[in-house]
């Protein structure tokens, strides 16, 4: 599958050649640093003081090669493909070797980075629980109630991927019981003939 | 054990009027059994209470009869008052095949989406959460160890 680049983003990264190597390495940094912690301004500042151009093409620049990481490791771009996609960029072969390693080394990274974002449903994290028995309360003394409590650690819930919340819930053992035959009979629902025929065919 | 406490019908209240003395009469009575049943009171210490009271021995009886056929039901209201985290009472489960998203391209991965169908306070709260295979296997696997130890416990 080839990466069709729009008239400006090719006119972003018109600005890569003008440059040596190592700064497209350096920008190349940049633009992952950017990916994962978000931009900053007084880097812009300082490579376009360095470099002697405007801080809106050096800012075009790295914004371009995120775009171009970002759009290849969305749908896991070949290396031949990726070559071709930047061949109507024209930039030297060396250049273009330069922007093939730096996706080669960081595909996966980016496409884990990626994949966090659509997370607006809360995750499953872990599971602790604690067997106890209720011996008297306010309204009742000498009971004999086995209870199981729970706390439930969820992922993903609003303020942030690392964000942990945990809900403590209570069961008794009866329906302990059903829920682990249900969620057995959820397990086996994978082995099934029908998923199976779905997993293999839709790649 | 003090079951027959200033809460007795001869105190107080004696000298008000009819209506009134009834009305105390069955608050009283209506705390006598309610203490009886939440502190799983034997049948001596009922008898002796009441005779306290100069309760006739057939009223005794009568009354001793119609706690123990009430006793249970009595001790289930009492045990539902008070607070207590969310309860469990089902599960629901959907399987569902990721196939892409706009952030990424070819996921196909397979995910499931549960549903806790909880109790809380009487109303009724579902806790919704995604897990991927690997992690509904630890979900059960926890579970699982959690029957094993009540199955040891309810054995001792």
């Amino acid at each position: 599958m080839l990466l069709v680049l729009s008239e400006e983003h090719k006119e972003h990264l018109s600005f890569l050649p003008q440059v040596d190597a190592a700064v497209v390495g350096e920008f190349g940094r940049i633009a992952l640093e950017f990916l994962r912690r978000g931009t900053s301004p007084k880097i812009y500042e300082g490579a376009a003081r360095k470099l002697g151009v405007s801080v809106e093409m050096v800012q075009h620049g790295v914004e371009g090669l995120m775009f171009l990481m970002t759009e290849s490791s969305k749908h896991m771009i070949s290396e031949v493909d990726f070559l071709d996609s930047v061949l109507v960029l024209g930039f030297s072969e060396e250049l273009n070797q330069i922007l093939l390693q730096l996706y080669l080394q960081h595909h996966a990274h980016i496409r884990s980075i990626l994949s966090q974002l659509p997370s607006n449903q809360p995750a499953y994290h872990n599971l602790e629980w604690r067997l106890d028995v209720q011996l008297a309360s306010r309204a009742v003394r000498q009971q004999v109630v086995p209870m199981l409590t729970l706390r439930l650690l969820l992922s993903g819930v609003g303020d942030g991927v690392c964000a942990r919340r945990g809900k403590v819930l209570q069961t008794d053992p009866s329906t302990l019981l059903h829920l682990i035959s249900t969620l057995e009979g959820a397990l086996a629902a994978m082995k099934s003939s029908h998923a199976r025929r779905i997993f293999r065919n839709i790649k | 054990m003090e079951l027959c406490g200033p809460r007795s019908p001869r105190s107080g209240r004696a000298e008000a009027g009819g209506a009134d003395r009834a009305e105390a009469g069955s608050h009283c009575s209506t705390t006598f059994i309610l203490e009886a049943v939440k502190l799983n009171a034997d049948k001596s210490t009922i008898t002796s209470c009441l005779e306290e009271l100069t309760f006739s021995a057939e009223r005794i009886d009568i009354f001793y009869e119609a706690h123990q056929k009430h006793k249970k039901e009595l001790e289930r209201l009492l045990a539902s008052i008070g607070r207590c985290p969310p309860h469990i009472n089902d599960v629901s489960w959907r399987l569902q095949y990721h196939v892409k998203n706009n952030q990424v391209d070819k996921v196909n991965e397979p995910f499931y989406c549960i549903a806790l169908n909880t109790e809380n306070e009487g109303s009724p709260e579902d806790i919704n959460f995604t897990c991927t295979v690997e992690q509904l296997q630890d979900l059960v696997g926890k579970l699982k160890d959690a029957a094993k130890c009540v199955e040891k416990a309810s054995q001792m």
